[in-house]
């Protein structure tokens, strides 16, 4: 690090350190998350913050831990060791319908459509906390949700005309091909009205031209609707382009954090990650 | 001809019991893809506890033993048997919907049954054992005092009233968010929890709804034949159910109806015109079972959503400005609307 000013910078800093000297509104905070799978440790103390209306990248490795500390920061995987703060309440392994229901809503890592179901319907399941969803209102009060769900159907049929879908609402989702299966995920998303998405890699196996549209989307969110993104991403170019900031894991841990361009300075953050790809990136910058 | 029409009644009761228990299942496995290998047994609580409710209590020098013998009206034991079948769903439930899917649920359920079969059996005192209950009133013959097969009539047309009730409240339930829900849960438990969906919950109420249901129908058949032994809800009996929901189609509840009419009226009743054949007496039920294994084959192979398969689900739209429309990708797909 050539940076000669002692002013406090967390972010090229290793995990240890509790985040939050500088004063950030961090809608989620991780600290010092631990797991392992049998003798497999695939997370040993990860920290990190994420702030409101950011969209920050993860990075790292393949067998960073990144999928395991999405998976435990949703709420599928219990962590051994630590904590998750979610809009300033303790989610630390509740289960994932709990972490959902209070806007944390992830996506997976291949697309998960729920395939004999038409498109329009895979968006119609994920408003929360429908009326419709009680047995006793089904069965004795139908009026309570008939109009709740018509908003559902106009809200669902919208958002799916901005990911462009709209001609393909009553098409079943399994139908879709790979791209449009990724849209159909996070219009699915939007339409559960999340304060927070966490993506699982969004752009894996998609041409370059639809990944663009993603990133637009994606963009387009958090200015709208100032949605907090969270994405395991690969492809730095992307990271480059649309992030905010990044964070990047290796061996369970974060071992920076801060703009593609500070990480791009940090030898340690290129030793660790490397590969030639993020060398030459380098390089060119 | 009374002994036709009488016969037809039958074959209605039988239509109309076994069309309860498919859409019972129906809810169960094709709303919430819940395996559930042991419908029968939620028939056999529903119909021994509407039985000894509605039997008076039991007489020490009959030879006869059950528990209860409350001497309720017919309502009241309906009521009794669809809870307790409901009561014993929730029972399983909690042990087989907690942790497990699909198969390793299936094998629970099978198991819970075996279990409920063995001590149903084994304890006279609690539904007299392997003999089972006989003499249960039926509702209304004592005040109609009619013949035997203008009562099968009668009873035919109660059945079918409770089977409309059956079905509307199953559309009801397909058609609300709670039926897509149980869908989406269907299609993948991990995404539906991770949309803040209760997984274990929903597919509890499909559960338990499911198993009142099954209940209905077996308070329905121990009212029609005024019996039921062990031997008459092995797992054999299952499978006829099975059979009926995948023949007709799962996931669709005309697919329920005209399964139970297949495999339930046709099959079932069909063999039983094969003439007897002498040397082997028992070759004719086994024969039936052939043939609705070899429907249920057939089935599978050439046309596995079942006759009448799921049908897309359609909601009422108000036509989007079109200035709104973003038609960009694939403009081939000119989807029907």
């Amino acid at each position: 690090m050539s940076g000669s000013s002692p002013a406090p910078q967390p972010a090229a800093r290793p995990a240890p350190q509790p985040a939050g000297q500088k004063v950030v509104d961090e809608i989620l905070e991780v600290h010092d998350l631990v797991r392992s799978f049998g003798g497999v440790r695939a997370l040993t103390g990860c920290s990190f913050g994420v702030e409101r209306g950011s969209i920050t990248a993860l990075i790292g490795p393949n067998g960073a831990g990144k999928t395991t500390l999405v998976n435990v920061v949703a709420g599928a995987i219990r962590p051994q060791g630590g904590k998750v703060l979610f809009d300033g309440r303790d989610i630390t392994g509740r289960p994932s319908h709990e972490v959902a229901l209070g806007g944390l809503i992830r996506t997976f890592q291949i697309s998960r459509e729920y395939p004999a179901m038409t498109v329009l319907e895979n968006l119609m399941v994920s408003p929360q906390r429908q009326a419709g969803e009680k047995l006793a209102t089904v069965l004795f009060r139908p009026g309570k949700f008939r109009a709740e769900e018509r908003a559902h159907v106009q809200r669902a049929v919208e958002v799916l005309a901005e990911f462009g879908l709209y001609g393909k609402r009553n098409d079943y989702a399994r139908a879709l091909s790979g791209g449009q299966k990724r849209l159909l995920e996070l219009a699915r998303a939007v339409m559960a009205d999340p304060k927070m998405l966490v993506l699982d890699e969004p752009m894996a196996g998609i041409n370059p031209a639809l990944i663009e549209r993603l990133a637009d989307h994606i963009s387009r969110l958090r200015d709208e609707r100032g949605t907090t993104f969270l994405m395991v991403e690969h492809n730095l170019d992307v990271v480059e382009k649309m992030c905010d900031r990044a964070i990047v894991m290796a061996v369970g841990q974060t071992l920076a954090t801060g703009t593609m361009a500070e990480l791009r300075g940090n030898s340690e953050v290129v030793s660790a990650y490397l590969t030639g790809g993020v060398v030459e990136v380098g390089a060119k910058g | 001809m009374g002994v036709v029409l009488g016969y037809i009644a039958t074959l209605g009761v039988y239509f109309c019991t076994y069309n309860i228990f498919a859409l019972g299942l129906n809810i169960q496995f094709g709303y919430a893809g819940i395996l559930d290998f042991t419908v029968i047994t939620f028939m056999a609580m529903g119909g021994y506890m509407a039985g000894v409710a509605s039997l008076g209590p039991s007489q020490p020098g009959s030879g006869i033993y059950y528990i209860l013998g409350l001497s309720l009206p017919w309502p009241l034991a309906l009521l009794i048997g669809a809870a307790a079948a409901g009561a014993l769903g929730y029972a399983v439930g909690l042990i087989a919907l907690r942790r497990l899917r699909s198969d390793y649920l299936a094998i629970v359920t099978l198991a819970a049954g075996s279990i409920v079969l063995g001590i149903v059996g084994n304890s006279n005192g609690l539904f007299d054992g392997f003999e089972g209950l006989v003499g249960v009133p039926q509702p209304f013959a004592g005040v109609l005092n009619l013949s035997p097969n203008s009562y099968t009539l009668f009873f035919l047309g109660m059945c079918a009233v409770i089977m409309v009730i059956c079905w509307l409240v199953a559309n009801r339930i397909y058609n609300s968010p709670l039926g897509r829900t149980m869908r989406a849960i269907r299609e993948d438990l991990d995404v539906a929890e991770a949309y803040g969906k209760r997984t274990f919950r929903v597919r509890m109420t499909a559960m338990v709804t499911g198993c009142v249901f099954v209940g209905i129908g077996g308070v329905l058949t121990i009212w029609f034949i005024t019996a039921l032994a062990p031997a008459g809800w092995g797992t054999s009996e299952t499978f006829v159910v099975w059979a009926a929901l995948i023949v007709g189609g799962r996931g669709n509840n005309l697919g329920a109806v005209v399964g139970s009419f297949l495999v339930a009226v046709l099959f079932n009743e069909a063999t039983r015109f094969l003439p007897a054949i002498p040397s082997f007496p028992s070759l004719i039920p086994e024969i039936r079972n052939m043939c609705i294994g070899a429907l249920v084959i057939l089935t599978l192979w050439f046309r596995p959503q079942g006759v009448i398969g799921e049908r897309k689900a359609r909601f009422f739209e108000v036509p989007l400005r079109t200035d709104s429309l973003d038609l960009a990708p694939a403009p081939a797909a000119a989807s029907t609307n």
